[in-house]
């Protein structure tokens, strides 16, 4: 809500610096986004008046106003046609300045000297209006300055006020707030209505209401015989700092009581509307309805409609309708002013897609009690502006609730917000907001509410009115009493972060991404129609097509961000991404796991002048998940992955027992095409829940062994395609002495061969030759035992 | 052997002579056992000397004994110049260039998200706030029903949810956890909820997935004074112990009393700047005192019991930490972007 102070301070003295009275307002909640500064946009340029108009000798368009300065009369050529003798208008004088920087010098023009200029309020930068002399109100004096006349200076509070608030959509809600600040209380305007020989609304409008708890309150005010032109000077300049635009003298006048007021008015052609009678209804059917835009509107069972005697003639508190709209040729008219019910308006806008001044206020509440005030206001400010005559009287429908009052008391105050306040500051804070004591009890007050602060619906909002308005600076921070209990540790937390710290320490960077994908990603991954993670969590109202359905796996989303880096020159990357996958699941919600993706693309290091720099294969990404799996104690095996967008050849799927826990491996190469990508990425994708299942963190001492070990090598030959991991499994499986079995060699010349070195181990003597001889025998049998391995000697 | 040929100083000469042209240790070792060794030139000396008369074998045993003590003093002075010269020639072959690039080992980073959240953890973890963790997937009640956020309550303009299927939404703020941990559990609570949330913006200054951490305490007697002492403790744990900060007024359908906090511009340290927008001061998280609407709707007696609740931007912390300038950085997750922290 813009407000400007020139404006408020006809509701409060603003003895205070603006931006001062910003940062206090803010301090109450009404946080000022911007102090705009408003400053005339010329110089030198004075208030003169028309003394007479005379035809310019050489030119019939033009004419030669004698227009007296108070120190001086000047003969001004013009060419504007809409100046009268007596007239004020704004004389630039040699000398002076325009907007835009337009400098006045004297200028003979058809043979006429003018020592000046009259301007318009483009001229002036005042608005866009060039149509003729901007006419100066007559209250203001002849030879002042224009630049110090109301209005042109000023300053223009920007104020983000809280949805809960709507009684401050209007310089009367700021105004009373500010007198809260201020110590004052904000005046309403006062004016006196003179209808002392007009008819009576009565005897020219019907008024009826089928349902109040829709419209608890409508009132109907008329105004007979007006001309509909702009309106003047002062209400556009207020209306325009307020952000919005001047249209005629009544538009204008409904928009400036709904700024001044909060109370939005609807004004209708008196003569448009059949049988002069209006009725408030509540639709039963869908039907379609020309608002006054030109839109059909399609109106459902339960909008609020106006109606005249054929049918509706406005969307109650949204839009009034094309039939009932005022034209230039309007000559009475029936205003509108009413409270309707929130809630409906609020549904009726959302659904048409309509959110107007209006709406936006009727759906936060208006002020039951100033229905009929604004009503008011609106039809003296027409009868000073459009002129014709204000109809003696009233139509009204009033179903008076009963007055909201809260009870509270001082002890929950003080326990609340942990500040000893005298109960009489209580009282006087409350007072200082319009919320009035109806009676004091022995532990507490009841307060009761007026009908702008819809907010208020209990013990709390009044604590919180105390908490504003004493200042939140005021309140101390304390410590929280109580016993201090200390909080179990989070498993999962310690896992996430233990593998986090792993993989970053491994060399990997952590990647976050939107836990979103597009369903080609599923393609792209040939992943099956049966494979669950087919079975997308689809998002309704997606932000674009890249974001359709959560992601069922990482690993699309990392090779995005590798694809990403590697456009930009990057070659050699390792990213980690820990996050939740979703699925579809019969229940109301989905199901969420955690799951870890990690990928290696190209090499550890471009080059290093000492070593070699080997590109990345599937040992590298196979090493980091024996790493993890280490770090957590948990006991995996592989398997061969039948994961579609792996090379079969370089695909593993990792396993618990008969769990499969995640997959590691070569993704495919028209896999990686999809993404751009055209180097080999090695990738793993392992659920971290499972992880967690079945590992430890908890480190449980072992006591270091007091005798030495004693290794052994073997080399064996081999088929090609015989797993060494039976092998190992093998011997491992030969004595609990056998502690650790290693590769250390593997060629291949015209057979495979292999190298393995087995440590052995006691814990309680030295081993003997004799013992680890008669091992390695057994351990020769059972390597051998392997279809297609044979000792090499 | 004849007297005549026992010259000493014909011996001097020849042991001067065999020195001089020493080069190595191996001709160290080689001369000195001619020399000194068992069947050397002394020996042979020794063995003449037996047959000479008694006062010229103590004349000459004399000389010859000045001579071999000497010879021998000169053999371990060469041979520790030889062994010092061999040394350093070993030495030289270890000389490498001490300014070629060293082997950096190979070190990922977390991410920033990561690590302010974990910061803000540790910060909470030692005040005594447990991590609780919630779905992202919400249904609509504790996204919005329990918070005192009605269908058609003006605090949804505030928002634009990702909706899975009427009644199921993608969470908007971390909030939910606190009604599910609320339900399950009796006062007194004591949590903060970590997480990602969704909101229907893409933009300059909004990304349609973001992260928070809320936090909530209920007990009996819990204070908006205590709110203000934990959250200025967090704070200038956070940014330090000199960083000013204000409780000011605002609006959640969910916490009664409601209080924005600000710290002081730490970019401009107050002077004025863009980042905020000339005040000075800089919106960082939201709170207040639990809505006593949200504590009946998880069946805790508002009368009995009270509690504050806070919820902040991970994002916004971390750019103010770090001086990042736009948001989208952080999901671009460009390496040159990634390395930096």
């Amino acid at each position: 809500m813009r407000i400007p102070c020139e404006w408020l301070n006809e509701f409060v003295v603003l003895d205070i610096d603006p931006r001062d009275l910003a940062m206090k307002l803010t301090m109450r909640g009404f946080e000022v986004e911007a102090v705009e500064e408003y400053r005339p946009a010329f110089d030198g340029v004075c208030v003169g008046q028309i003394m007479t108009i005379d035809p310019h000798p050489n030119a019939g368009n033009l004419t030669v106003c004698q227009v007296s300065t108070g120190l001086e009369t000047l003969p001004i050529v013009c060419g504007a046609k809409n100046v009268r003798v007596g007239d004020k208008v704004p004389v630039a004088l040699v000398g002076a300045r325009l907007a835009e920087g337009f400098l006045i010098e004297k200028k003979s023009i058809r043979g006429v000297e003018s020592p000046g200029m009259l301007c318009s309020e483009r001229e002036l930068g005042l608005s866009d209006d060039h149509s003729g002399i901007f006419i100066i109100p007559e209250d203001v004096a002849v030879g002042s300055r224009l630049a110090e006349m109301k209005g042109l200076n000023d300053f223009v509070l920007d104020i983000s006020v809280p949805p809960n608030r709507g009684d401050c959509l209007s310089v009367l809600g700021i105004a009373r707030e500010v007198g809260s600040i201020l110590n004052q209380r904000a005046k309403l305007p006062i004016f006196k209505l003179d209808t002392s020989d007009s008819e009576s609304v009565e005897d020219q409008i019907s008024l009826s209401i089928a349902n109040t708890e829709a419209c608890p309150r409508y009132v109907l005010r008329m105004i007979k015989g007006i001309s509909i032109g702009p309106s003047p000077f002062w209400m556009r300049n207020r209306i325009q700092k307020c952000g919005m635009r001047p249209i005629n003298a009544i538009v204008d006048v409904t928009n400036y009581v709904m700024l001044e007021l909060g109370q939005p008015l609807h004004a209708f052609d008196y003569h448009a509307l059949a049988d002069k009678r209006i009725e408030v209804r509540v639709a039963d059917s869908d039907s379609v309805f020309k608002t006054l835009d030109g839109e059909d509107r399609k109106l459902v069972a339960g909008d609020i409609m106006i109606c005249d005697g054929s049918g509706p003639v406005a969307i109650a508190g949204i839009m009034g309708g094309e039939n009932s709209e005022i034209t230039d040729s309007t000559r009475d008219i029936a205003l509108e002013s009413a409270f309707f019910n929130p809630l409906t308006i609020r549904e009726t806008a959302r659904r048409l897609g309509i959110r107007s001044e209006a709406s936006l206020r009727f759906e936060k509440g208006v002020d039951g009690d100033n229905v009929d005030f604004a009503a008011e206001r609106a039809v003296f400010l027409m009868n000073g502006i459009a002129g014709g005559t204000v109809l003696k009287g009233k139509r009204e429908i009033y179903e008076r609730g009963i007055g909201k009052t809260i009870f509270v008391s001082f002890a929950k105050i003080i326990d609340i917000l942990g500040v000893p306040i005298e109960h009489s500051g209580i009282i006087s804070a409350l007072r200082s907001v319009d919320l009035h004591i109806l009676r004091e009890e022995e532990n507490g007050f009841v307060v009761s509410i007026p009908g702008f602060r819809h907010d208020l619906e209990e013990y709390m909002d009044i604590i919180e009115e105390v908490a504003r308005i004493y200042g939140y600076d005021h309140v101390p921070a304390t410590t929280p009493g109580g016993a201090q209990q200390v909080q179990k540790r989070n498993r999962k937390e310690v896992y996430l972060r233990g593998m986090k710290e792993y993989l970053a320490s491994c060399g990997f960077y952590e990647l976050v991404n939107f836990a979103f994908f597009n369903l080609k990603d599923i393609e792209n991954f040939r992943i099956a129609p049966s494979d669950p993670r087919s079975s997308c969590v689809p998002i309704m109202n997606p932000i674009g097509k890249d974001y359709e359905v959560m992601r069922t796996f990482i690993a699309a989303n990392v090779l995005k961000s590798i694809a990403y880096n590697l456009n930009r020159g990057a070659k050699n990357i390792r990213f980690f991404e820990m996050g939740k996958i979703f699925f579809l699941d019969g229940s109301s919600l989905p199901v969420e796991y955690p799951s870890v993706c990690f990928a290696m693309t190209g090499r550890e290091r471009e080059y290093f002048w000492r070593d070699p720099c080997p590109e990345y294969d599937f040992f590298d990404i196979k090493g980091v998940v024996e790493g993890l799996m280490d770090q957590f104690g948990v006991q995996t095996s592989v398997t061969r992955s039948s994961e579609e967008f792996l090379n079969r050849n370089r695909a593993a799927d990792v396993l618990v027992g008969d769990v499969k826990i995640g997959w590691m491996g070569e993704i495919r190469d028209e896999v990686l095409r999809s993404y751009g990508i055209e180097q080999a990425v090695y990738c793993a994708e392992l659920r971290t829940d499972l992880i967690a299942q079945h590992g430890s963190v908890d480190a449980k001492y072992r006591p270091i062994p007091r005798f030495p070990q004693v290794t052994r090598d073997f080399a064996f030959y081999m088929d090609e395609k015989t797993p060494v991991g039976a092998i190992i499994d093998r011997i491992k499986g030969v004595s609990p002495l056998i502690t650790a079995v290693g590769v250390f060699d593997m060629f291949k010349k015209e057979t495979k061969s292999i190298a393995l070195r087995v440590v052995f181990q006691s814990f309680e003597e030295t081993l003997t030759d004799e013992t680890v001889n008669a091992l390695q025998e057994i351990i020769i049998r059972e390597a051998t035992s392997v279809q297609g391995v044979m000792l090499r000697t | 052997m004849m007297g005549e040929t026992l010259n000493i100083d014909d011996l001097r000469n020849r042991i001067e002579n065999e020195i001089s042209v020493l080069k190595t240790l191996e001709d160290l070792k080689r001369v000195k056992a001619t020399i000194l060794g068992r069947k050397g030139v002394f020996a042979e000396f020794l063995d003449a000397l037996k047959l000479l008369d008694k006062d010229q074998k103590r004349v000459f045993g004399k000389e010859l004994n000045i001579l071999k003590v000497s010879t021998e003093a000169r053999f371990n002075e060469i041979e520790a110049a030889l062994m010092e010269e061999e040394r350093a020639k070993q030495e030289e072959l270890t000389w490498v260039d001490i300014t070629m690039p060293g082997k950096v080992p190979l070190l990922g980073k977390r991410h920033p998200i990561t690590q302010t959240f974990e910061e803000i953890i540790r910060v909470f973890s030692s005040l005594g706030f447990a991590v609780a963790e919630g779905p992202d997937i919400e249904l609509d009640y504790y996204n919005f029903e329990a918070l005192n956020i009605p269908k058609h309550h003006p605090a949804r303009d505030m928002q634009d949810t990702f909706y899975i299927k009427p009644g199921v939404v993608l969470r908007t703020h971390t909030s939910p956890v606190q009604i599910r941990v609320m339900e399950a559990q009796l006062p007194p609570v004591k949590i903060i909820s970590p997480g990602s949330v969704y909101r229907c913006d893409h933009d300059v200054s909004h990304t349609p997935m973001f992260h928070q951490v809320e936090g909530l305490m209920v007990d009996k007697h819990v204070r908006f004074s205590d709110l203000k002492g934990i959250l200025s403790v967090f704070i200038q744990e956070i940014f330090g112990a000199n960083t000013r900060l204000r409780f000011r007024p605002s609006y959640f359908p969910f916490t009664e009393p409601s209080a924005e906090v600000d710290i002081g511009c730490v970019i401009c340290e107050g002077a004025g700047c863009r980042v905020c927008k000339d005040t000075g001061w800089l919106e960082i998280l939201g709170s207040g005192m639990v809505h006593p609407q949200v504590l009946r709707n998880v069946g805790y007696d508002p009368e009995e019991v009270s509690g504050f609740a806070f919820g902040m931007g991970v994002e916004r912390i971390a750019m103010l930490k770090f001086g990042i300038d736009d948001i989208r950085q952080f999901y671009y997750n460009d390496i040159r972007f990634l390395s930096q922290f």
